[in-house]
């Protein structure tokens, strides 16, 4: 969930590079996002995400609100998230771990640091999936 | 043995016939009524006398028993001729001698006469006859009732108690007088009972010994106390003789006075002439003629002269100076009228023709009947309370020349005096504030409580701070208010000199100026914060756009775009910086202290890079904890060192040090280098906002680390300054609270 067509782009990159076997859907702000958990909890042919990257500044409905939402959810409660900001303030990093995110990613200038992302999207996931099973 | 005279009386009471006896024309001479009976009490004779005294010619041979007509006693009770002494006789009792007896005569008239009965008993001893003697005596009589009359008139009517005791103190006599002093209801509840019993205890052995010894027939006084029958104790004053009884005996003859009141009232005005003379004021009495007739201690004092100059002279003489001899006449004219005067202000001489403020009180003075017959009069000296007066009037026509409202307020906070701002500044006139509570009246809002601010006034003597007072219209106005007490000699406060300031404005501007400095710190932080994100992506981009496409652009194409990455990579420090710089402000109070060793081993970790790049060598004095946010103080480490990093010397390696020490309450950090120096006149400016002193291409910065520094500082009341030795390094201090 980005509104910023050139970090959409960025995090393509990033998760392309790592060769993971997922798609990807792209909304631009909160509401859509909103709108989106609410869609699949009435359709069961709409798929749930596995692993959403959320921009802690939406247009329209913030990030910490569209993760509430989210958790509340009938189908996509339980989906991992990862925060991304390009701030690296401690105040919305405490809010969003208090709010339940499994990671948190300070957008970087460089591009190979904005790559990392990728890395952490797998490590997560291979995480996550370990979870799972167990 | 009867003799010659008996004999023949026998003969002639016998022979019944006294014409030719020897005794017949004595008898008859005689003055004495006499006359003589037969056995039966029959008269047989009777002389000139007789007829003389009982007022009437008795018939011989029919009257019995006596000449008289009618016969009493001496109490009045009519006494029957067979009863009287002559009829008692003639049965043959013994009649005693000396009887009293009263007799009336046909006219009315009565008189008082001694009977002394005899009988005539032949050689047998049978009675046959009797002889009387009536002896007048009614003059003595008359004589003996008038004194007794007299004398009890004398007892009952004196005031004083007069009473006759007998040697045991058994109480044989005690006037009416005497019987209310004593509290008794009769007579009878008291005479025959032992006077003792109503003496005082402690003056009861006293008392005995005085009553034996006036009864051995010494005269005396004595002063003692009694207790009555109904329990009040009453002091008398005794004046006593001894009293000689027909039986022998010598008694106990007393008058008593009782002297309790007298006693209250001398001990009252000892007391009160003690009153008088220890007052500190000069109480004065005179009669409506203004002559002066009674004079203090303290009046001597006051005014010099002693009581004897000064008693019998007038007040107007004495004491009134010349321009003011007008009053005492109005004064006495109002005493006359029984009016007093309170509290009269004015100046009287003394005897050396100095002057003095005194405060008169005059009352006239009634005596019992309630008539006046003169005034008291208590002055005070007021000489110092004028001039204290005069002095605070000076002090407050100063007071009003101030422009800060001031008022002086007693311990109590009653307010003394309000100068002419003071009313200007709140509405309320002097006359309106006097006497009022100073935080009554101004609804005084306290910036801590009132106890507290106290407790400092009296500490220190003086306190200043910031109050809200309302004004008189009702609206609130801020003030700069600073207080000074004044205190006695034992410490306590007991006048307050408050000035207050009008900041009202003041306050207003600065809120407004917080509120602004507040807006603005929020609008540069979420400015700065929104100016990232889009940075970032021209700085991604540009860099992707070298990397990927540099090779199907020209060279001039390429210069642009590494233009293009560096001019966004620049104005991204920048917009760190500004953030950081804007941020220090968003910090509270820290909550505890920060350790010094922490902070600025973080900041060595952030400059890792840049150390171990130009192998600087970074040593430190073992740092102390303090009140400081922690990010804050790693904050100037890493900008400090930071600097000192980039601003090294070529030709040597950098050495930085960072070294402390305490300081008036103060940490007083340096964290000194060896590097190319600052030059003196830039000392100040490199602390200023976006302040550099080399070109982006000579040194890499954006002139906000020192800034920072500086608010960092300025925050906790410190101070940042830096000593230089151009081409031989740099010293920075800074001073942090301890």
């Amino acid at each position: 969930m980005e509104d910023n067509e050139a970090d959409v782009f960025l995090i393509q990159e990033a998760i392309e590079a790592k060769k993971l076997p997922m798609t990807l859907h792209v909304v631009r702000d909160g509401e859509q996002a909103m709108r989106y958990f609410d869609e699949a909890d009435g359709d069961v042919s709409m798929p749930c995400p596995a692993l959403v990257i959320l921009d802690i500044n939406l247009p329209k409905k913030q990030g910490s609100e569209v993760l509430k939402h989210m958790r509340r959810s009938r189908r996509c409660a339980n989906a991992l998230v990862i925060a991304v900001s390009t701030s690296d303030s401690a105040r919305d990093r405490e809010q969003m771990t208090e709010l339940g995110v499994n990671g948190y990613f300070r957008k970087p200038s460089e591009y190979a640091a904005f790559m990392k992302l990728g890395e952490v999207v797998k490590a997560l996931l291979a995480g996550g999936t370990s979870e799972n099973r167990e | 043995m009867m003799s010659g005279g008996a004999k023949a009386l026998n003969a002639f009471v016998a022979g019944g016939d006294l014409k030719d006896s020897v005794f017949r024309e004595l008898v008859e001479a005689l003055p004495v009524a006499i006359y003589t009976t037969d056995a039966e009490g029959r008269l047989t004779y009777f002389n000139a006398a007789a007829v003389k005294l009982s007022g009437r010619v008795p018939e011989l041979g029919t009257d019995k028993w006596c000449v008289t007509w009618k016969i009493f006693l001496p109490d009045g009770t009519p006494l029957p001729h067979d009863q009287c002494p002559m009829a008692i006789a003639l049965k043959g009792a013994e009649v005693p001698t000396g009887i009293e007896c009263i007799a009336e005569r046909p006219d009315g008239s009565r008189f008082w006469f001694t009977p002394c009965p005899a009988v005539v008993r032949n050689a047998e001893g049978r009675i046959i006859g009797g002889i009387n003697l009536l002896m007048d005596i009614t003059d003595r009589k008359h004589a003996e009732l008038e004194a007794s009359e007299q004398f009890r008139a004398i007892v009952e009517t004196t005031p004083e108690c007069v009473k006759i005791v007998a040697p045991d103190g058994t109480l044989l006599f005690m006037n009416s007088p005497g019987l209310a002093m004593v509290g008794a209801s009769a007579e009878d509840a008291v005479i025959g009972r032992n006077v003792y019993d109503i003496i005082a205890l402690e003056d009861r052995k006293r008392f005995r010994d005085f009553n034996e010894k006036i009864c051995k027939g010494e005269k005396g006084s004595l002063q003692f106390d009694i207790v009555g029958f109904k329990g009040a104790r009453r002091h008398m004053e005794t004046h006593a003789a001894p009293l000689r009884h027909l039986d022998g005996t010598t008694v106990h003859l007393a008058i008593s006075h009782d002297i309790t009141e007298r006693k209250r009232g001398e001990s009252a005005a000892f007391l009160l002439g003690a009153i008088v003379d220890s007052s500190d004021d000069a109480i004065i009495s005179k009669n409506l003629d203004g002559v002066i007739t009674s004079w203090n201690k303290s009046a001597e004092r006051l005014f010099g002269y002693t009581a004897d100059e000064a008693i019998g002279q007038t007040v107007a003489a004495l004491l009134v100076p010349d321009d003011r001899q007008e009053e005492e006449p109005d004064i006495l004219a109002k005493l006359r009228k029984g009016e007093r005067v309170d509290h009269f202000e004015t100046v009287r001489r003394r005897k050396d023709g100095s002057l003095i403020d005194i405060s008169l009180t005059i009352s006239p003075v009634k005596d019992n009947q309630g008539r006046i017959f003169g005034a008291s009069k208590v002055a005070r000296d007021i000489t110092q309370r004028k001039k204290s007066e005069k002095r605070l009037i000076e002090q407050a026509r100063l007071l009003d020349l101030s422009s800060d409202a001031i008022l002086v307020r007693d311990g109590q906070d009653r307010i003394l005096d309000w100068n002419r701002a003071a009313e200007k500044m709140y509405g309320f006139t002097r006359e309106e504030a006097l006497g009022k509570i100073s935080h009554e009246l101004l609804r005084t809002g306290f910036p801590e409580p009132l106890p507290g601010i106290r407790e400092i006034l009296l500490r220190d003597g003086h306190w200043s701070g910031e109050l809200i007072h309302a004004c008189r219209a009702g609206s609130r106005i801020s003030t700069l208010s600073r207080w000074v007490a004044e205190r006695d000699k034992n410490g306590d406060v007991i006048r307050i000199l408050e000035s207050n300031n009008d900041i009202t404005e003041r306050v207003r501007v600065q809120e407004e100026l917080r509120r602004a400095n507040q807006d603005l710190e929020q609008f540069a932080f979420s400015a700065t914060h929104d100016l990232q994100e889009p940075l970032r992506s021209v700085k991604i981009y540009s860099e992707l756009l070298a990397t990927r496409h540099g090779d199907t652009v020209d060279e001039e194409a390429r210069k642009f775009i590494t233009f293009v990455h560096s001019g966004a990579t620049r104005m991204e420090m920048l917009v760190r910086d500004l953030l950081a710089y804007t941020q220090v402000a968003r910090f509270d109070a820290p909550s505890e202290t920060a350790d010094a060793n922490e902070a600025l081993n973080g900041s060595l970790a952030n400059l890792a890079g840049a150390i171990s790049e130009c192998m600087a060598k970074i040593s430190a004095d073992p740092l102390p904890s303090l009140p400081v946010h922690r990010m804050h103080l790693q904050q100037v480490f890493q900008n400090l060192i930071g600097n000192a990093i980039k601003y090294r010397s070529p030709d040597r390696q950098l050495l930085v040090h960072v070294g402390v020490e305490r300081q008036d309450g103060h940490w007083l950090f340096a964290v000194s280098d060896n590097g190319i120096g600052i030059a003196p006149e830039y000392k100040e400016k490199i602390f200023g906002l976006f302040k550099r002193l080399h070109t982006s291409d000579e040194y890499s910065g954006t002139g906000i680390g020192l800034a920072i520094c500086q608010r960092i500082v300025d925050r906790y009341h410190g101070r940042i300054w830096v000593e230089s030795e151009p081409g031989h390094g740099s010293i920075f201090r800074f001073k942090l609270p301890a």
